[in-house]
């Protein structure tokens, strides 16, 4: 059980591609994950009977679905279907990398939807009421008071959520994807020394993950600075916090009546 | 593709399924046990303790389970052979793809679950220490008549979606080489070019299962909920 | 919107009219058979032991809570189920709630000019010098940059109170505004309510402010079980009840 120096330095450019591609990917699935999940947690709660069981079966089958299968089942599965296709369908199921994005979004995104929907479920109904009652239209009670209350309750489950996804992608290199966990793992094949690489490639994902970490803190801290009370009143009112560890999953309920 | 041979593949799944479950299982008991021993370390607010604390939480909550399972499954044998070294013996023990993934579940799991335990604990209310001290109860008979309820109480959600992310996290083993459900999906997938009854098949699987724990977990939280006041829902107001 | 606009003499107009209202909550009967006309101009106090349907009542009026029969006319407007009509109605009426509800992530000044900004669509500068006109009324205007979270109660109501106000309402509601504040606060709260009653706003409230309704209540009305057991004028409600009921309900809140 050795540490050997010389090919940890001697590994780095590679090691920083595949990190590079990590970082690509946890980003690309954040970005398009929280896009799709705010539209599905609206969902998820209207009154519209097809549009909440859609939602809710789409938030059922890809948060209780391993990440692993759905990277299968769009690269394998759509691959086989549009890969051997001309067009942009084909081009889109050859490219293991967008394959990835895809899987991981579809599972991503619907734990996101449920972080949303916590969200949006913990802003107490008096201040919905109060806004509604100085005569201010549903989509501006919705977009100036719900939501950016929501993503407040929201953003310690989401931190967590976030940071959880960037370790899952470790697992990409199941359909040829070459991350960094897939650089180290081939750096052992061809070293037969399992320990540099895999301890190189965890302190980078450490490094990673703990970047992330203060970083989101930070955002914490500036969204919610209206809570920090005047030193002479002594004390602030707490906000609720949806916080639970590790990724939150509310009970695969049914949608709303 | 004859029928005969894609319900032989489907009956191959159910053996990977029995694997999983068995994975998840001890993966999540000895992930409790851990997570309990830490709790309650914790609670000895030790200096040396914490800091232990400290670096095993940072270490394990700050790497992916791929490179644990790796790390245990690749390397598993020299690190036995290194720390039983210390007492001078050298065997030679190779690592199974299920003891790697059993033990970084245990590793990893035992880290989250510390923290749901640690932060069950620290929520019960600290009249109920003083109450029954107050009334002469034993420590350890407080421990468990009085505080250990409470706890299992609080900690329930977090320990039920601990349970999802093991049960979950057991399909990484199948990169170190466990026939477990997915790998058997996915070999199933490219003999009968049938990918999408395979995969499908195997997320239903996980699908199901997830949904009978939390069925079942709603049950023990109906019962560990007996006599808690709820809040009156909004509904008849003056 | 065809309500038949109640009959009240030119000079007393009759901003809101309840006529045979009932409401359930499920299967129980929160307001039964409510016949009602407050005046322009005129303060009616509402009260009654919990449960008797009081905000219920005033929660009707700016449907907050949808009442299952009889017609609710706000300053001609019908109250019912267009979503036009309620919001003409929530810019006549403001309300001012027990738990302040105001904004967490807003200022002070940006809660009050939240609402002017996107139902009136008055320009910034505009909506800055109407809040800190309506935020000097109830003596907050120096709070005007702190957040809710740095205000003591009172003052959390009071700015609740400007907030209504900035909407320029001419009814204006008040669900129990003292209940969830600390005794010595609770003075402040009523002095502002009293001086938007001595301006002519014409106002409900339901309150346990036994001695602000002798004060300045035109008149009160007891409500027990969902109905409007007694309403009069405030001396006579308090010198002279008539009812039992109301009787027993003074005898136990007067000690």
């Amino acid at each position: 059980m050795k540490f050997d120096p010389a090919l940890a330095l001697h590994s780095l450019p590679d090691m920083l591609h595949g990190l590079w591609a990590t970082i690509a990917l946890a980003a690309s699935v954040v970005a398009l994950g929280l896009l799709i999940a705010i539209p599905l947690a609206v969902a998820r709660d209207s009154r519209h009977p097809v549009l909440a069981w859609s939602a809710a079966a789409y938030v059922i089958f890809f948060r209780g679905t391993p990440a692993m299968i759905l990277l299968f089942f769009v690269y394998f599965g759509f691959g086989q279907v549009f890969g051997a296709r001309d067009g942009f369908l084909g081009a889109l199921f050859s490219n293991a990398f967008l394959c990835a994005v895809i899987g991981f979004t579809l599972n991503h995104s619907s734990y996101v939807t449920e972080i949303v929907r916590g969200g949006l479920l913990a802003v107490p109904k008096g201040l919905v009421e109060a806004a509604a009652a100085l005569g201010i239209e549903p989509r501006d009670v919705f977009l100036r008071i719900r939501l950016p209350l929501a993503i407040r309750y929201g953003l310690k489950a989401y931190q967590n959520e976030v940071i959880l996804f960037t370790k899952a992608t470790a697992v990409v290199s199941v359909i040829t994807v070459v991350d960094l966990t897939a650089v180290a793992n081939n750096i052992f094949y061809d070293t037969y020394d399992p320990f540099t690489p895999l301890l190189t490639a965890a302190a980078f994902y450490w490094v990673l993950v703990n970047l992330l970490r203060i970083g989101l803190a930070r955002v914490d801290a500036w969204l919610n600075a209206h809570l920090k009370a005047d030193e002479s009143r002594g004390q602030a009112i707490a906000v609720h916090s949806t916080a639970r560890a590790p990724a939150p999953l509310a009970p695969l309920g049914e949608p709303a009546q | 593709m004859p029928l005969q041979d894609l319900l032989g593949y489907l009956a191959q799944l159910l053996g990977g399924a029995a694997i999983t479950v068995e994975l998840a299982f001890s993966g999540y008991a000895c992930a409790l046990t851990v997570g309990t021993a830490w709790a309650l370390l914790r609670r000895l607010d030790n200096p040396v303790g914490n800091a232990a604390w400290r670096a095993y939480a940072s270490i394990f909550m700050g790497v992916p389970s791929v490179l644990v399972i790796f790390l245990f499954y690749y390397g598993g044998s020299a690190i036995i052979g290194g720390l039983v070294g210390i007492v001078g013996l050298r065997p030679r023990v190779d690592v199974s793809p299920f003891a790697a993934g059993l033990a970084a579940l245990t590793v990893v799991q035992g880290a989250y679950s510390a923290e749901v335990i640690s932060g069950a604990m620290r929520n019960v209310p600290r009249g109920q220490f003083e109450a029954a001290r107050a009334l002469g109860i034993r420590p350890y008979q407080v421990w468990w008549y009085v505080i250990m309820p409470q706890v299992a109480r609080l900690a329930l959600p977090g320990l039920t979606n601990i349970w999802v992310s093991v049960l979950k996290d057991t399909t990484l083993v199948a990169l170190a080489g466990l026939n477990e459900i997915v790998a058997r999906s996915r070999t199933a997938a490219g003999a009968t070019k049938e990918p999408f009854l395979f995969f499908i098949a195997a997320a239903l699987f996980f699908i199901v299962f997830s949904a009978a724990t939390l069925k079942f977990s709603a049950g023990i939280e109906r019962r560990l909920d007996r006599g808690i006041a709820r809040p009156v829902s909004a509904g008849a107001e003056a | 919107m065809t309500a038949a606009v109640p009959a009240g003499d030119a000079e007393r107009p009759v901003a809101v009219a309840f006529r045979q209202v009932d409401k359930w909550f499920g299967h129980f009967q929160a307001l039964t058979q409510i016949n009602l006309d407050v005046h322009k101009g005129e303060k009616i106090v509402v009260c009654g032991p919990s449960g008797s349907g009081k905000s219920t009542l005033i929660r009707c009026i700016n449907r907050l809570e949808k009442h299952d029969r009889g017609h609710i006319v706000v300053n001609g407007i019908e109250v019912g189920d267009s979503a036009r009509a309620i919001l003409d109605v929530r810019r006549e009426v403001g309300i001012v709630f027990q738990q302040f509800n105001l904004f967490p992530h807003l200022t002070i000044l940006e809660n009050c000019m939240l609402a002017p900004r996107l139902a009136l669509h008055m320009p910034r500068e505009k909506a800055e010098t109407l809040a800190m006109r309506y935020l000097a009324r109830v003596h907050v205007a120096e709070q005007a940059g702190k957040y809710p979270a740095q205000l003591s109660g009172g003052q959390q109501q009071r700015v609740a109170v400007a907030r209504a106000l900035c909407m320029e309402p001419r009814i204006m509601l008040f669900d129990e505004p003292t209940s969830s504040l600390d005794p010595e606060l609770i003075k402040e709260v009523l002095e502002v309510m009293e001086e938007l009653a001595n301006e002519g706003m014409t106002m409900i409230c339901v309150t346990h402010e036994m001695g602000f309704a002798r004060r300045v209540a035109d008149r009160c009305a007891f409500m027990d079980q969902g109905q409007i057991v007694e309403i009069a004028s405030a001396g006579r409600f308090f010198d002279a009840p008539e009812s039992a009921r109301l009787k027993a309900f003074l005898s136990q809140i007067l000690h």
